[in-house]
């Protein structure tokens, strides 16, 4: 069991990294409104963030690759919109209903699910994470089918009017910490430790005597909650609920977004892999109509070149202009040095 | 109350749509057993047989058109393999996916670019027009044609597989596919042509499919998202396990038309949960690597 425990540097937490995060998250409307841009560019950053962080729970943490995210997403962002046709658009009853939907549906596709791994895993997450789509898409009472639940409101607590784009965005700032300190907490607790010895090596992990069916399943809905929050808090973003959230193309837009920033090595990474993945995403969307051509392109491009992550491919390329542009002097003595200490014997 | 010839006519349309499904099926299946590659592209290259057969069919005819765009289809699946895919052999088996994810979604625009959003529908060749008369119903020639053409493509592949030398490869490296290059096979020519075929195998079921269901750009995927429920639901990589999986999703579909038409799309989703938590390797699959 002792090795389960995490060191106490590992548990610690990095407080200079949450403090910078909240420091450049608590300026970014200004530097995004300075260059040009919306506030809500840096809310949507702040929301996908959330997705893709809890995303990770399950692909980096425990190295399941889920391609049907978007479900437990999108369910979340039903909740908030089913609940408003009843009348219903409490802050707290909105938001635990977004998490209890991403749950529920975690839960059921977790529970058939949690015996796979590698690319069966893949398959079949996707594949019902695509149910939930056509049952939004056909179950026009609720889900107000292809056009979605449109016309949603944001709330109203304690007065505080968020339908001011600035006033949500540090709403969502406040939520986006609190549940990333959470997911940290999990992360690096001895459950998130069992999680990543399933990672490394399942069978090993089950003759230890674990019951690693059980865990994945843990990792699943604890990821799908998360991920239900932050579809909740995307109805109150887009004053609406589309099918659209709810679709394939979505959740593997979430995979790749992660990816590319270092989530397989990163704890952070995520958010950084949101930031660009968002960016691109407005950018290219202003220019032209044919986005998914060019973000096949980036899919592509991410997928053959640098699949660790911007991260390592920029430690790399700086790395390898440093051998082209020829090393400083003291480098070039340094290295020398070395080269002759360790050296000699070979 | 339907009367029995609606019933019997709906079923007959579910039978051939399992076989077109299957057709699709069997070449994912195929690729994703010997090179462990869940092909997101598969739908992309049923969509291209269609749209092929649709700017073919005009200028040659139908039936050239019904050759040529499965040759087309095919090289282009060789292509990619060579290009891209066999980059990724060997490395995280998720990577390859994220890249044929990002192949369907950019050459799915490409085609948009091409032949625009609209959909388009082809006309059946004159030898399978109209309807004929089965005594007991009416039913559609083309239809009946689409179903017996399904079927012949099917059994032929079956035969290459089984019969041929190449199709011995083909399985036995399904098995253990490092084992067949240590035999001194060519591996990497085993692994261009079995990604070709089934290229070729779903342009072909994307050209009969084409004059039935509207040639658009998001064909694809109403192609590919059956595929994938019906390698869950007939096992990973046993053929015969995905054309009897393509029939039952075919017979299962098209009898909640006719029950609750409104969540027929769902049916099969209902059929992969049955079966996964009765028979999680599917019902002809085995123990596979995969797992």
């Amino acid at each position: 069991m002792s090795a389960l425990i995490p060191t106490p540097a590992a548990r610690r937490a990095p407080i200079r990294m949450f403090v910078a995060l909240l420091a450049l998250f608590t300026v970014l409307p200004w530097l995004l409104t300075a260059i040009g841009l919306g506030v809500n560019l840096a809310t949507e950053v702040l929301i996908i963030a959330l997705f893709a962080m809890s995303y990770n729970i399950l692909l980096g943490t425990t190295g399941l690759a889920s391609f049907g995210h978007a479900a437990f997403f999108g369910s979340g962002a039903y909740a908030v919109g089913i609940l408003q046709r009843y009348g219903l658009n409490g802050i707290v009853i909105s938001l635990a209903a977004a998490i209890a939907a991403g749950l529920v549906a975690s839960l059921f596709v977790g529970l058939l699910v949690r015996k796979k791994r590698g690319i069966y895993f893949g398959l079949l997450t996707l594949s019902f994470g695509q149910m939930f789509y056509i049952v939004a898409l056909r179950w026009d009472e609720l889900t107000g089918g292809e056009t979605g639940l449109t016309g949603l409101k944001r709330p109203a607590p304690f007065g505080l009017d968020l339908s001011s784009h600035i006033n949500f965005y540090y709403f969502t700032l406040a939520i986006f910490m609190v549940a990333l300190w959470l997911i940290w907490r999990i992360t690096n607790s001895p459950f998130g430790s069992l999680l990543t010895a399933i990672k490394s090596n399942e069978v090993r992990t089950q003759y230890l005597g674990y019951d690693t069916a059980l865990y994945k399943l843990a990792a699943i809905v604890i990821s799908g909650s998360f991920s239900g929050l932050a579809g909740g808090l995307y109805a109150w973003f887009q004053y609406a609920a589309y099918p659209q959230n709810l679709f394939w193309i979505e959740s593997g837009n979430i995979v790749i977004l992660t990816l590319l920033g270092g989530g397989l090595s990163s704890f952070f990474g995520p958010i950084l892999g949101a930031a660009v993945f968002v960016g691109a995403q407005d950018l290219i969307s202003g220019y032209t109509q044919h986005w998914m051509f060019f973000f096949g392109l980036i899919f592509i491009v991410v997928v053959t070149t640098f699949p660790n992550g911007l991260p390592e491919a920029f430690s790399k390329f700086v790395a390898s202009a440093r051998r082209r542009f020829g090393r400083t002097a003291r480098e070039t003595v340094i290295s020398a040095q070395s080269s002759s200490r360790y050296g000699a014997g070979q | 109350m339907p009367s029995l010839a609606e019933v019997v006519s709906q079923l007959t349309n579910g039978v051939i749509l399992g076989l077109i499904l299957a057709l699709v099926a069997s070449g994912f299946t195929m690729v994703l057993s010997v090179m462990g590659v869940i092909n997101f592209a598969h739908g992309l290259l049923f969509a291209l047989g269609a749209y092929l057969a649709l700017s073919l069919h005009k200028v040659v005819g139908y039936w050239p058109a019904l050759l040529i765009a499965p040759l087309v289809v095919g090289a282009l699946g060789v292509m990619l393999e060579q290009t891209f895919i066999r980059r990724l052999y060997g490395k995280d088996p998720l990577f390859v996916l994220l890249l044929t994810f990002g192949i369907a979604m950019a050459g799915e625009d490409v085609i948009q670019m091409i032949w625009g959003k609209l959909a388009y529908s082809i006309s059946p060749p004159d030898l399978a027009k109209g309807s004929i008369d089965l005594g007991f119903m009416v039913y559609s020639k083309y239809r009946l044609f689409m179903g017996g053409f399904a079927l012949v493509a099917i059994f032929s592949v079956w035969l290459f597989l089984a019969k041929t030398p190449y199709g011995a490869m083909i399985r036995a490296g399904s098995h253990d596919s490092e084992m067949v290059g240590i035999l001194g096979k060519n591996l990497p020519r085993i692994r261009a042509l079995v990604f070709g075929l089934a290229a070729a195998m779903a342009a072909l079921a994307g050209i009969i499919a084409a004059p039935l269901w509207s040639v658009r750009p998001q064909m694809g995927l109403d192609a590919l998202l059956p595929a994938f429920l019906i390698v869950v639901i007939g096992g990973m990589g046993s053929f015969w396990g995905s054309v009897l999986a393509g029939l039952l999703v075919g017979v299962a579909n098209s009898f909640a038309v006719m029950v609750v038409p409104r969540f027929s799309d769902l049916m099969m989703y209902v059929l992969a949960v049955v079966v996964l938590i009765y028979r999680p390797r599917g019902l002809l699959g085995t123990r596979s690597v995969l797992e």
